[in-house]
């Protein structure tokens, strides 16, 4: 008390400049805050995109030197010569994520539900993958599904291969380097970025919201159908994105497990880019390939309404 | 009462004990009468939730039965039993609007045309003009209103709720008191209610179980079980009691004399429920309400044949409605004493020298082998109780 009431006179004194300290740094403090991941945008997301749109309009040729002209036709001439990379890059990162989500939402849902002391093991096997490197895991789906390979062995004496085979997803009896393979891949290599959102929007489910359907004369499939899924909607459209957006960009898994009859989109960047060093086209179909992905998330987002969801 | 049975519950020897060795509920027989307002009370974990999630089919029992009338549902899963349930803070689909939650229980029973139903279950809650809006935009009571809604719409046999108005404010929580007791009454369906509040027991059942440690510890109506506990859990868990140890003196008619600290007591032998013999030692029990407070040098004018006991006022406090008084005397230390305000005798102060009195037939005897202190950390709301 002693201490306190001795303490106003010099506290008084020095009010002015304490009072004016604080709201100078309070003014200044959220740029501070916001700079360094200002800086990081900028250098490395706006500056290279300001860069690749001025590439994609120029003209000229690695020896002669590029410059911009403004020539959009670049594009037109990049979607028609590519547009069936486009679809098929579309098509394989879509049959990818169903998959993912085939594989993952039972998972997930046993994650959430049913695990109990095994949970944390069971989502420490599925970040385990992470821990290797992606081409080597990639890789290993090599060895996987090479032809002398169980896999093989075991589809090729189902029956099963005579079927993909017909239905185009294989080639005489092999599964490496067929769309089977890239797809498989894909799945495999997101299948964890499915799984994650899936179990964050299942288990914050509140578990007498299932007893409370039950209750209401719901067989555990209606539960599920009229309570769950729609609840976990969010991991559901979380999943889909962070899913389908690198898969339709990919091009390890193409250039690794596939052939040249199963080249995405990303392949033919890498190729314009590395190989070819056609810069221009490269960096269209970049552009094409963003805005179209833009696109479709913007109306799968709308359709989906999450927004309406809790 | 409808001679009609197909809402009677009938629990036989039923009890639950999990894989980790916890008894929540002891073997027990029970039957609730079709139509009556039925209320398990007890402090939290007397297995009295356990026992209405077994009568929902939420939990398996490990032994016994569960007959809804004739009907034989132990192995039934929830959602082929007739009853419902009102959950604890609700469990309300917040995906869905009000409208679908009232409509669920019929939509999932095949029912296509809903709308009827549904709007006059939200006119008897009366939330009509909240149909179309998301349960997380109601306010408590409106959700409790839904979740009772969408319980009753589908006319179940036995509607149980736990504790359903656990999660709203005192003023509320009478409100919807009341408005739950006028529903059951409107609609005539068995309500069985959990709860741990014995006042709200107390004003909505017409049959009361206390349950203490997974047993039934007594059942009755509100003002038996207030009047006649047969165990000192009873006697503190409802309201308050004042119990004294005494001793059994002698047999007069349907009288026994007892004494204690000195005096003695008169008990009526109807009103004990535990075995006496001369010697015995019994616990006497006086509610704080029927006693008599007067002042010693008026002792002379106390009537003939009532219970007295001597002592010194230790506290006394104004409560509005009635006083309520500490009273420190030989046989107990803290002797509470609730007194009406209609005349206040200004001589009853702190340190006061008192008698207090009351008509033998208000004492009630219990079985001396207990603890005197049983059911008493769940005895609050005693003051609202004599007010």
């Amino acid at each position: 008390m002693a201490t306190l009431s001795e303490a106003p006179p010099p506290l008084a004194a020095a009010e002015p400049e304490t009072k004016k300290a604080p709201r100078k740094r309070g003014k200044w403090t959220p740029y501070w805050l916001l700079l360094p991941g200002i800086l990081w945008l900028v250098v490395f997301f706006a500056l290279p995109m300001i860069y690749q749109g001025s590439t994609s309009i120029q003209t000229g040729s690695l020896e002669e030197g590029y410059k911009v002209t403004w020539h959009f036709v670049t594009y037109w001439d990049a979607l028609s010569e590519y547009w069936p990379q486009f679809l098929r890059s579309v098509f394989y990162a879509a049959a990818a994520t169903v998959l993912c989500l085939l594989l993952g939402y039972p998972l997930a849902y046993l994650i959430a539900f049913r695990a109990g002391r095994w949970r944390n093991l069971i989502m420490i096997l599925v970040i385990a993958p992470f821990f290797t490197s992606f081409l080597i895991r990639t890789l290993a789906w090599k060895t996987i599904l090479a032809d002398n390979g169980p896999v093989v062995h075991v589809l090729n004496s189902l029956h099963i291969l005579s079927v993909t085979d017909f239905l185009g997803w294989t080639a005489g009896d092999r599964v490496l380097a067929t769309p089977l393979a890239v797809v498989c891949g894909l799945t495999y290599n997101f299948l964890p970025f499915m799984i994650l959102p899936l179990y964050t929007s299942l288990e914050r489910i509140d578990g007498r919201l299932h007893e409370a359907a039950g209750d209401l004369y719901a067989k555990p499939w209606t539960t599920f159908r009229k309570v769950t899924f729609p609840l976990s909607m969010p991991g559901v459209v979380s999943g889909t994105l962070l899913t389908f957006i690198p898969a339709a960009g990919d091009y390890v898994n193409a250039e690794l497990l596939g052939s040249t009859d199963t080249r995405m989109i990303g392949n033919v960047i890498q190729t314009q880019f590395l190989r070819i060093l056609d810069y221009p086209t490269a960096a269209a179909l970049s552009f094409i390939l963003m805005a179209a992905i833009l696109a479709m998330v913007t109306i799968y987002i709308r359709r989906s309404g999450t927004e309406d969801l809790v | 009462m409808t001679t009609d049975n197909s809402g009677d519950v009938r629990l036989t020897g039923i009890g639950k004990t999990y894989d980790n060795g916890f008894t929540a509920v002891h073997p027990m027989d029970l039957t609730v009468p079709q139509g009556s307002f039925f209320a398990l009370l007890g402090a939290s974990g007397c297995g009295k939730t356990t026992t209405l999630r077994m009568i929902a089919g939420l939990e398996e029992p490990t032994s016994g039965t569960v007959h809804l009338g004739d009907q034989d549902v132990t192995h039934l899963p929830p959602y082929k039993r007739p009853v419902n349930t009102v959950f604890q803070s609700y469990a309300l689909f917040p995906h869905l609007d009000i409208f679908e939650n009232v409509a669920f229980g019929l939509r999932r029973r095949g029912i296509k045309s809903v709308k009827k139903q549904v709007e006059d279950m939200l006119e008897l809650v009366q939330l009509q003009e909240q149909a179309r809006k998301k349960p997380h935009q109601l306010s408590g009571g409106q959700q409790q209103r839904v979740a009772v809604a969408r319980a009753l719409i589908n006319h179940p046999k036995v509607l149980l709720l736990d504790e359903p108005l656990g999660a709203l404010d005192l003023k509320l929580r009478r409100q919807m008191q009341l408005e739950l007791k006028r529903i059951q009454t409107e609609v005539g369906i068995t309500f069985v209610h959990v709860t741990h509040d014995q006042e709200e027991a107390m004003t909505m059942a017409d049959t009361v179980a206390v349950m203490n440690a997974g047993r039934v510890e007594q059942l009755g109506s509100p003002a038996d079980l207030y009047e006649n506990p047969n165990t000192t859990f009873v006697a503190n868990f409802l309201g308050t009691s004042n119990l004294i140890e005494a001793e059994v003196d002698t047999k007069n008619g349907d009288d026994i004399i007892l004494k204690a600290g000195g005096g003695k007591l008169v008990l009526p032998e109807a009103r004990c429920s535990a075995p006496t013999t001369t010697g015995g030692k019994v616990l006497v029990g006086v509610r704080p309400e029927k006693i008599s407070l007067t002042h010693a040098d008026d002792a002379g004018s106390i009537p003939e044949g009532r219970n007295r006991i001597t002592g010194k006022v230790a506290d006394a406090s104004f409560i509005g409605v009635s006083t309520q008084y500490v009273i420190d005397s030989p046989v107990c230390d803290e002797f509470a004493v609730y007194v009406q305000n209609i005349e206040r005798d200004g001589r009853l102060v702190p340190g006061a020298d008192v008698v207090l009195h009351w008509s033998p037939a208000h004492t009630f005897g219990l079985d001396a082998a207990q603890s005197l202190l049983a059911g008493t950390v769940g005895s609050a709301g005693t003051e609202e109780e004599a007010a």
